[in-house]
């Protein structure tokens, strides 16, 4: 019953990731005249793979054993079932019956139904497998993964980018830095924060501070207002300072269930 | 003849005009949200990394969804920006992250179950967002187009999101080492296979802790 249910909304998602994935992809390639939806790494690796039908199937193969053992471990499937997999299959597919690149995978026509398809046969073959292994693999992949995961999302990654955001210029470095502090301290991870130092540091370096760069200031700063409203960082601030928490505040609180 | 036939789809036809992208947005999000949906209910199927996905476990498994809801939503507004800004959405950071792991841990952290543990209700939700992103990108492109020739240093951001990812093999083979003898000695030859044969150690350290784990099962 369960992988009854597993199986028809595997197909769905499929269908719907697939057929996205493939218009979204073939897009790219008419970027920016036409808006797309995508990945510069999937453009880059497409664009390296091009013409060979073999190419690009071996590029999305090597992705799939990882995805498929990924999802067997922890139900995840990777990224790269999107960004990689299904374009590049699609791709070859293709490609087999006609070389020419701009009617095959530059058409996101074309590209849009073979990547539902692809997507179908992905998606389902990925969650039907996985759901039915022995509990003994769950178990070793919990004690594997969570670990590698936590250290990965807490220290490498915020690490990683804060050194790209200070090797990338001093505005960055500084956007990044305070962003960074200020991002660990109220939502729990840095990420977020050098990231969107990174976006205003250099969007400041290469336009200045116009009026793009100015809203976009703003909204950051409100986005850490309220996720220090919403997570009681106020509170915690005023208590670990020392001080008291006003009336009026803990009401507030109180009143939004914050 | 051929570019007069491609510059009139461009403006036209669904499969390149503007207006069709969220439309896009949206089927790529409903499908995402509702493979995060599949993962809430079955523990299978969420559309991202082992360690995003970790993130949403924590709160699913009793902790906090601060961490996954910030983290997605942060992302997802980078890169709503960057996306209207470069003419390419980054599926990754905007829907996979942003919509499959942000918007469902903020749903969850509010005790609003319903549209994630709900299949159809999941997709429904998932298209009513991405066609309003896919909005926002539109309206923002057309009102800013021209304006602005910065790159708002995607490619930093890029370059570092790529680099993350080689960090991962050697974690867990790490991570297998602490876990027990033969798990970690199945997951440094896994890593080892699958360098020699050009492919992500990751994927083979994983593979291998596995193989070792099934004959030498470990406890919680």
């Amino acid at each position: 019953m369960h992988i009854v249910v597993i199986l028809i909304e595997s197909i769905i998602i499929g269908g719907l990731v697939g057929f996205a994935a493939g218009i979204g992809a073939a897009r790219m390639f008419n970027a920016p005249t036409v808006q797309a939806l995508g990945a510069f790494r999937t453009l880059g690796e497409m664009n390296a793979a091009q013409g060979d039908p073999a190419s690009h199937f071996s590029f999305g193969l090597g992705f799939f054993f990882n995805a498929w053992a990924s999802t067997v471990g922890a139900g995840a499937f990777t990224q790269d079932v999107t960004h990689r997999v299904i374009p590049n299959w699609s791709a070859a597919i293709l490609l087999i019956k006609n070389k020419d690149l701009a009617q095959t995978m530059h058409n996101p026509k074309k590209m849009g139904l073979m990547s539902a398809l692809i997507g179908v046969i992905v998606v389902t073959f990925l969650n039907v497998t996985s759901s039915s292994i022995p509990a003994s693999l769950q178990v070793t992949a919990v004690k594997v993964l969570v670990p590698a995961a936590t250290t990965l999302i807490n220290m490498v990654m915020p690490i990683i980018f804060w050194l790209a955001a200070i090797d990338a210029g001093r505005r960055s470095g500084l956007f990044g830095t305070v962003f960074g502090g200020m991002a660990a301290l109220i939502m729990g991870n840095a990420v977020p924060g050098v990231v969107l130092g990174i976006l205003i540091g250099k969007g400041v370096e290469e336009i200045g501070w116009t009026r793009i760069t100015r809203i976009m200031l703003a909204a950051v700063i409100l986005l850490f207002v309220l996720s220090a409203f919403f997570r009681s960082f106020d509170i915690q601030l005023l208590k670990q300072f020392g001080l008291g928490v006003p009336q009026w505040l803990q009401s507030w609180h109180r009143a939004i269930g914050g | 003849m051929d570019q007069d036939v491609k510059d009139l789809e461009h403006a036209k036809s669904f499969w390149y005009a503007d207006w069709s992208f969220p439309i896009i947005v949206g089927i790529m999000s409903a499908g995402v949200f509702a493979g995060t949906s599949m993962y809430y209910n079955y523990g299978v199927g969420a559309f991202n990394e082992v360690a995003i996905v970790a993130m949403l476990k924590a709160g699913m498994t009793g902790g906090s969804y601060g961490a996954a809801a910030a983290f997605g939503a942060s992302f997802l507004f980078a890169r709503i920006l960057e996306g209207s800004l470069v003419g390419i959405l980054d599926l990754g950071g905007s829907i996979l992250t942003g919509v499959g792991i942000g918007i469902p841990a903020i749903l969850l952290s509010m005790d609003i179950e319903a549209p994630v543990k709900n299949f159809p209700l999941a997709l429904l939700t998932g298209l009513v967002i991405g066609v309003l992103i896919g909005g926002i990108i539109y309206a923002v492109r057309h009102f800013t187009l021209g304006q602005s020739k910065a790159t708002f240093g995607a490619d930093v951001m890029m370059g570092a999101g790529n680099e993350t990812g080689r960090f991962l093999g050697p974690l867990i083979i790490l991570s297998a080492v602490t876990a027990s003898i033969p798990i970690g000695i199945g997951a440094t030859a896994g890593a080892a296979a699958f360098y020699a044969w050009k492919k992500p150690i990751a994927g083979g350290a994983i593979i291998g802790a596995m193989i070792l784990g099934f004959f030498f099962p470990v406890k919680l």
